[in-house]
Order: structure tokens, then sequence, then C-alpha cells
């Protein structure tokens, strides 16, 4: 079988298409930088969202959950291999995203005898001060972009604009852990009240396409109540083998509070 | 069939494995005593509320003091220290094989490897440095200290040269002064007290004093005179380590030799 340039723009549009499409669902991924480390956040339904990759690197990922595994497994071979064969300093988020992850992904993406993955993900790192920690986006086709105080994935990038649009404008609200959880969900919200919204075919005066309509309020109330906050902390400055770990419940208490 | 989360699988091998052996037939004999740091003290003892390492800073190559520095505990990682003698090349390599060995698994498999799991990778990190140790360069014996939360308690492991594994119930040592005072934590525990019953500053300073022993007994064994031991320890919080200021207060309290003259023959 032969195949046309025609062809491959068809495979890709139709595989384009479908992966969005399958990935609007997905419940949004916050990153920020904060003094004490570096934090993600979502509110998860039923899998766990966000993953330890290596000492100074944490992932957070949306997408079909063997995909999201792929590309854990993946980072977490070369990360290992990487820290044990050279040093653990040599183990940057710049490396495993440009020289390993998205290659992959694009290879998979761009060839139409592979599934495709269903994927977008956060990878963040942190560093010694806070003006270096360094978040990377990358999504399904292997493109991505590297953030410093923020990042998100979301299902759409209209939801991805719009959550970064909030957290551009809230400037320096998050000084400290609870009011960056705070920024963090707001974000969220926003991003899951958009993601639906960004077909370009759907239209507010379209009576069939559902569109929602609640508030960023509302939206935490009842995703809050009916889901489980999800927090990842890469804390720069512990003492311990391991920065990272997934904040308690009981850390969670007051924020949670808040919305109830 | 691949074990999920194998690290010795990810890196083709134990270090020592896989070919990187030296090619020429070394024999024991002929292997250059210069060639591979040696020498040392180091001492595992439970203490009340978990484990207490100590181990001397000095490392040895043949005559010579390659480095008065040297750290020979090591946490592999927040609940397991070990404590390593013989080859410093081989020990260090193989600590860093373990550690990411540990970590690896955690986060490949959303769970920590159970104590039980981690000692016998350790056994088998040791089987795997054999061919070295059998050609006479870069054998190494550790000694591991844990924290086990299922039973609340500190456990102490030691390892011959091939791997086997021993579980101790109240101290352990290794290195070439670790058989000079061998017979001495028998002499505390009996006429003193179980070092399980001491508080840490006073199983802190039994260790410093036998290390001090080992010292005095043992070229390759730096005490603390000149450089101020290592010495960490492991709890229900985890790995902690005893400060410079803690260490010099008790370093104080420890009664100095007295000289009592030596006793010449008559001729």
């Amino acid at each position: 079988m032969s195949l046309t340039p025609y062809d491959w723009n068809q495979s890709i549009q139709t595989r384009m298409e479908y992966i969005e499409e399958r990935l609007r669902d997905g419940s949004p991924v916050v990153g920020i930088s904060i003094p004490e480390g570096v934090l993600l956040v979502t509110i998860r339904r039923a899998q766990r969202k966000i993953y330890e990759i290596y000492d100074r690197l944490v992932f957070g990922g949306i997408g079909n959950q063997s995909d999201i595994e792929t590309m854990r497994n993946a980072a977490i071979d070369f990360a290992h291999q990487e820290g044990f064969q050279r040093s653990p300093d040599d183990v940057t988020a710049h490396r495993l995203i440009g020289s390993v992850l998205s290659p992959a992904l694009k290879r998979a993406f761009g060839d139409p005898f592979t599934a495709p993955l269903v994927f977008r993900g956060i990878f963040a790192e942190v560093a010694d001060r806070q003006e270096q920690d360094l978040f990377y986006a990358l999504g399904f086709d292997g493109e991505f972009r590297s953030e410093g105080r923020y990042s998100v994935v979301a299902g759409s990038f209209e939801a991805e604009n719009r959550m970064i649009d909030l957290l551009h404008g809230a400037g320096e609200r998050a000084s400290d852990r609870d009011s960056a959880l705070r920024l963090a969900l707001e974000a969220w919200a926003t991003g899951r009240l958009h993601s639906r919204r960004a077909a370009p075919t759907i239209s507010k005066h379209d009576e069939d396409e559902e569109v929602d309509t609640r508030t960023v309020d509302q939206v935490l109330r009842e995703e809050i109540a009916e889901g489980t906050l999800e927090v990842g902390l890469l804390d720069r400055g512990t003492p311990r083998e391991s920065k990272f770990r997934l904040l308690r419940p009981d850390e969670l208490q007051s924020i949670m509070a808040e919305y109830r | 069939m691949p074990r999920p989360g194998d690290f010795r699988e990810l890196v083709g091998g134990f270090p020592g494995e896989s070919g990187r052996v030296v090619d020429a037939p070394v024999s024991r004999h002929d292997a250059s005593p210069e060639l591979d740091t040696h020498g040392t003290t180091v001492i595992a003892v439970k203490y009340r509320d978990g484990v207490l390492n100590v181990g001397d800073r000095r490392a040895t190559a043949n005559m010579a003091v390659m480095f008065d520095r040297a750290e020979k505990v090591l946490p592999l990682d927040d609940y397991t220290l070990i404590a390593i003698s013989g080859s410093f090349a081989r020990a260090l390599e193989i600590v860093r094989y373990l550690k990411h060995s540990f970590k690896y698994y955690a986060r490949r498999e959303l769970q920590e490897m159970s104590l039980d799991g981690k000692v016998s990778e350790v056994s088998r990190a040791i089987a795997g440095n054999l061919p070295m140790a059998l050609q006479g360069i870069g054998a190494f014996i550790p000694i591991v200290s844990a924290y086990d939360p299922r039973t609340n308690e500190g456990r102490i492991f030691f390892y011959d040269g091939m791997g086997a594994r021993f579980e101790t119930s109240e101290f352990g040592a290794a290195g070439s002064g670790s058989e000079r005072i061998r017979g001495a934590f028998d002499y505390i525990i009996r006429t003193h007290k179980p070092f399980r019953e001491m508080s840490l500053p006073e199983a802190l300073r039994e260790c410093l004093i036998l290390l001090d022993i080992a010292a005095d007994l043992d070229a390759a064994t730096g005490g603390f005179a000149k450089v101020l031991p290592v010495a960490k320890g492991v709890n229900r919080e985890g790995i902690f380590e005893v400060s410079a200021e803690e260490m010099r207060a008790i370093v104080a309290e420890v009664p100095p030799r007295e000289d009592f003259g030596m006793a010449f023959p008559a001729l």
C-alpha cells in the first residue's frame, strides 16, 4: 500500500480530532510555583493523576489512562537510568522532554500505522531557588512549551488559555501554600468550565449543545464534593531523601471547608 | 517475562556485573593493595527508639590515608541506612545502585519496596560484586539498619562477602577494626546494660568509646581525636544525623585514656 501526501494529511487530521475529542473531558491539572516548592493540583474522580518522576520532577496528565502510564513509565525509566549512570543533577525536565518524550510522542502521532497517544501532561521541576522552577506542558503531538511560574493542561486549548489568563492576572497571589491552592482551584474550575465550550462549532445560542453555565464557585463546590482534591508537592527545602509527597487530607481540610 | 520496577533489568546488571570486570586474571595475591581503598570501622546498635550508626571517617589504600573525611554511613531512603566497609569505590557505586533501585521500584510501582525486598536486594548486589571480589579487589561488606513500621522497632542486618544476610538483635560492626572490638559489645551488654535500653546520648557515648578502642588497635580506623566520626540514626520519624555540637559534647564526656606507663621486661 502506498500513501499519498493527501492520505497523510487526512490521517493527521482524523487523529487530531479523535484525540482532542477524547481529551476534552479530562480534569485539568494546574502547576504553580511557591516559595515552599512546586505544587500540582487537580480534582480527580477515580485514578490518581499526580506522580513523582524523579528527585526534582513531578508529573500530572490527562488522557487515556494507559497512555498516561506509558508516558509516566518512559519518564521514570529515563530519569533513573540517567540519574544512576550520570548524576541526579543531569536529570532535568528540559532533557527529559526535549530528548526523550517529545520525539517519541511526535513519532507515534505522525505514524499512521501506530496508535497515537491520547495524552497531555505537565512536568514540573523544583530548583533551589524559586525563580528557577520550571514547568513543561507537553502535548500528544510532541509540541511543548516551558513556563516559569505556573502551567496548566486541560481538555482544550481554549480552556488552557483561560486558565493561563487567570493565573497571569493573579500576580503575586500565590505567596503561600493556601493562597496558591485557592488560585489553582479557581484556575482548575475555569478550565473545567471552558473545556466543553471550546469547539468552534459550539455557540452559546445553540440549544442542542450542552453549555456549562455554572459559576467557578458552583463548579468547585460540586466537584470537590463528588471527587477528590489531589495535591502533589515537591518540597524545596526538605532534608528528606524524597522531596515529593501528596498532601494529606488533614492538610487540605481548611481549603476544602471553604467550598462546602 | 520482565519484572516491573526492577532496576537491575533497566541498567543491565549490578555494578561489577556485565563484563565490566577487569579482564586480566588477577589472583588474590597479585592485586595491588594501592588500587583499592579499604579499612574502617562502622558500628550499628539498637537504642531505645531505633538504630544508631557510627562510623569513622578514614579511608586508606595500603599504608596511605587517602581521605580523612569519608562518609561511610549513608541513607538508602528515608527509613534505611547503610554503613559500608571494604572497597570504598565499589561500596559507593553499589550504594548509588541501591538508592536508585529502591526509588525506581517505589516510583514505578507506586508502593514502597518491602523491608525484606530491600535487604534481599542488598544481598543480590553483594553477590553480583563477587566476580570482582574473587579477583582480590572490590570486596565490600555493609550493615543495613532500618526502622520497621510494621513491628515498630529498629532492625539491623549484616552480610558476609557472598551476600548471606543475617539479622542481629543488638548490634553489628563491620570493617578492619570491627573484629578487634567485637567482644567489647558483649562486655557492655553483660556488665552495663543492653543497648536497646539506652537513650541516644548513652548509646552514642558507648559507640564512640568502642570506635576509639578500634582506632587504637587498627591503623586503618580513624577515631575521633582528629576528625569527628559521623553518627546517623533511624527512628519512627525517619533518618536523623547527630550534629557536630552534640557529638563534641559527648566526645568531651568520654574519659581520656590514662597513660599507665609501659612495663618493660627487666633485662
